[in-house]
């Protein structure tokens, strides 16, 4: 779950990068110069992508209708392994978990790392000590932390059923049990990740401008209104941002569940990845994981596009 | 002095590209002085201790064999390493191998078969624990030598067993008896299990002892859907309903914190790696250890696995590498040496019935065991069928949400599918 913070704050609405109709603006002899040097900045950056991004997907794309072991060369299989694809119930399986995990993951991803920017955005000292300590999970190792995080959760001796008990709740088995296993793995993927989607609320809130709450404030609007009028449409974009990349991260959920539950109990967190994974290198059958991974590429892509049309949608014009 | 940009730029590139250059090539200065010594590249995945246990063996080695110098490298993620090296002519001489794997490896035509060798320095399969060698054996032909064996066998808390007045079980009415004995539970919760439950993948065992069989000889369906599957999920239900275990009971407890090492269990089936564990974290801890307890009808059986030695097709030395493999494991004072430093039943059965074994309380009921202990079926279809149909269906039964004919029933059905679709090859 690393992701660049660079474009993030500052992306703009559709509307307002878009070039106005009519009369194409011609272009000055420095925007050219600076076009030039853009092209040149970039293109280090792109060369890596084209490389080990673009590449790798057209191979695994190759690789989806062939036959191959890694080990000896790979034989053409025509659509086999999409056919084979239908018939895995398994997959289906790891499909429906994923969802499952995304229906839980994203809204709260979201609602937490946005509460949390709200809170620590205010300027009072020692504010930078609490961004601190939300964002140190962010750096931790995914292993670790979930290695931790299944103690932790442990039905009978781990801390959280301990403190649940001193409250008289009985805990549940957490991950020992199917219905609560998704949970607890959104639980330690929220935990490891609304540090960085913090930060990234925080930058958008320094862009609302100040005047619009000071019209706010004028017109009497309380903090409720304040924020449903004012900080939430003007994070539109950021949230949009912050969706998009939860979203394309969760899809591709796979430390924790291989960490903490190894699938079960009963593949009820079984995940997409893992099972690419187990196919193509536990059992060498890596065209066969290709057209999974292929699968859940154009599944991410589809997901994402739908993201992109809700959220054009609701561009107040 | 000042640099402009592009300046500076040119000056990191070229002393990147020195370094990488440098970095890569092979580095051959260290051969030039000794003349035609061997060089041997020994891959495995053990670091920290393991890696100083196979570090013991390469240099009693080296120092008995002038012209060969075996290196052991640590490759952290050494099957992956491996793949990409096998494509690329970079092998290893030497590989340390999980023997299971042999059954998804050896039909790609990436490992060296040993028969010839063996025929010809007179090594027979005899000196090794039979079922190792037909794990590492492909189509009728031996891919590699074992190097460790182990079985799995009953763990048991002397202590808790002399509190509740039981002996250690012979039989599964025993243990069903001693497990529920053994079991403490405080206002509902349960506090102590009687016998741990967690490994599902256990159920093979139970299976045998009964009597079944988990696959048709040619592996092409399964087979536990059977009278003989049925009395083991009837035992784990007893055990169950009795209060014995609650699934999530051990969860993210390993180590330090294991569950039978702190007395959170009083009963484990577990192998002897785990001997030195619960030597170094339980303190307080009494155990003890005995073969698994007979089935219904009198049926003895366990779980072998272990590693194995093998050369890689692609090797560069294959001679070399085949006298560091047999001086290893087929020499009976060498397989005791390391067996002695790393605390490992060795693969030679003569190195194995050594008195520093059999004449130890710990050692000697997993070597009673190691007597009938049978490898998992090899063909490559059968552990995805364990993962992805088996575990997933027990654990249902086990939490409650599933019976065990319903249990049975579905991973037969998705068993007999992930067979099919995983022995193509």
């Amino acid at each position: 779950m690393t992701r660049t913070l660079a474009t993030g704050p500052d992306i703009r609405g559709p509307a307002a990068g878009r070039p106005r109709h009519g009369r194409r603006p011609e272009r000055s002899a420095p925007g050219r110069h600076q076009a030039r040097a853009g092209r040149a900045f970039t293109a280090p950056a792109m060369a890596l992508f084209l490389v080990f991004t673009v590449l790798p997907v057209a191979g695994a794309f190759g690789l989806s209708f062939t036959t191959y072991d890694v080990l000896t060369p790979p034989s053409w299989a025509g659509l086999a392994n999409y056919g084979r694809l239908l018939e895995d119930e398994t997959f289906f399986t790891t499909l429906k978990n994923i969802l499952y995990y995304c229906a839980m993951f994203v809204p709260a991803m979201i609602a937490i790392s946005l509460a949390l920017a709200l809170a620590l955005s205010r300027r009072l000292p020692g504010m930078a000590i609490f961004r601190t300590v939300y964002f140190i999970p962010v750096v931790t190792s995914p292993v670790a932390a979930a290695t931790v995080w299944a103690w932790m959760l442990n039905s009978h001796y781990g801390p959280i059923n301990e403190v649940l008990g001193y409250f008289g709740i009985p805990g549940p088995a957490w991950v020992g049990d199917g219905s609560t296993a998704m949970m607890s793995i959104v639980i330690v993927t929220l935990w490891q990740g609304v540090g960085s989607n913090m930060l990234i609320y925080l930058a958008g809130l320094q862009n609302v401008p100040a005047h619009l709450y000071e019209a706010a404030a004028l017109d009497g609007a309380g903090r409720w209104r304040t924020f449903l009028h004012i900080t939430w449409p003007s994070l539109r974009t950021t949230t949009f941002f912050v969706t998009t990349l939860s979203l394309i991260g969760a899809f591709q959920l796979f430390d924790q569940a291989y960490v903490m539950t190894k699938g079960g109990p009963g593949n009820t967190t079984l995940t997409p990845v893992y099972q690419i994974y187990e196919t193509g290198f536990n059992r060498l059958q890596m065209g066969y994981a290709s057209a999974q991974a292929f699968t859940l590429f154009v599944i991410i892509v589809a997901v994402t596009v739908i993201n992109m049309r809700v959220n054009r949608d609701q561009v107040p014009e | 002095m000042r640099w402009t940009l592009p300046g500076r730029l040119a000056v990191t590139t070229v002393a990147l590209l020195t370094v990488v250059s440098t970095g890569c090539a092979p580095s051959d200065d260290d051969s030039s002085g000794s003349g035609d010594v061997v060089k041997l590249t020994f891959w495995g995945d053990w670091s920290g201790e393991g890696e100083q246990q196979f570090r013991t063996m390469t240099d009693a080695f080296n120092k008995t064999h002038p012209g060969i110098r075996v290196e052991y490298v640590v490759q952290e993620d050494m099957l992956t390493k491996f793949l990409t090296a096998s494509t690329s002519g970079q092998a290893p001489d030497v590989m340390f191998w999980d023997r299971w794997r042999t059954a998804t490896y050896a039909p790609k035509n990436v490992l060296e078969p040993l028969d010839e060798r063996m025929k010809k320095d007179g090594i027979e399969r005899e000196r090794f624990y039979g079922e190792a060698v037909r794990e590492l054996s492909h189509d009728g032909k031996v891919y590699g030598l074992p190097l460790t064996v182990d079985a799995r066998a009953l763990f048991y808390n002397r202590t808790h067993l002399k509190e509740a007045g039981v002996e250690p079980p012979r039989t599964w009415a025993e243990l069903e008896k001693a497990a529920i004995k053994l079991t403490r539970r405080e206002g509902g919760k349960l506090i102590r299990a009687g016998l741990s439950m967690d490994d599902v993948g256990l159920f093979s065992m139970y299976l045998h002892q009964a009597g079944g069989q988990m696959v048709t000889d040619d592996c092409s369906r399964t087979t536990f859907n059977s009278p003989q599957g049925t009395q083991a999920l009837d035992l784990w239900g007893r055990m169950v309903r009795g209060g014995v275990y609650q699934t999530g009971f051990e969860t993210g407890l390993g180590e330090g914190t294991d569950a039978f090492a702190t007395g959170k269990v009083s009963m484990i089936f577990t192998g002897p790696w785990n001997i030195t564990t619960y030597k170094k974290y339980g303190k307080d801890l009494d155990f003890g250890i005995v073969p698994p307890p007979a089935g219904p009808q009198g049926g003895k059986a366990s779980l072998m696995g272990g590693f194995g030695l093998v050369i890689p097709r692609a090797a560069k030395q294959k001679d070399a590498a085949w006298e560091f493999v047999k001086w290893w494991t087929a020499e009976r004072a060498n397989a005791l040496k390391w067996a002695k430093a790393s605390l490992n039943i060795p693969g030679n059965v003569e190195a194995a019935t050594d008195p520093f074994f059999t004449g130890d309380p710990f050692w000697k009921p997993i070597l009673d065991t190691l007597e009938y202990a049978k490898v998992r079926p090899a063909c490559a279809g059968y552990p995805p069928m364990e993962d992805e149909a088996l575990i997933p269906n027990l654990q249902l039964f086990l939490g409650g949400k599933a019976t065990a004919q319903q249990a049975l029933a579905k991973s037969q059905e998705q068993g007999d599918r992930v067979l099919a679709q995983n022995n193509l090859g």
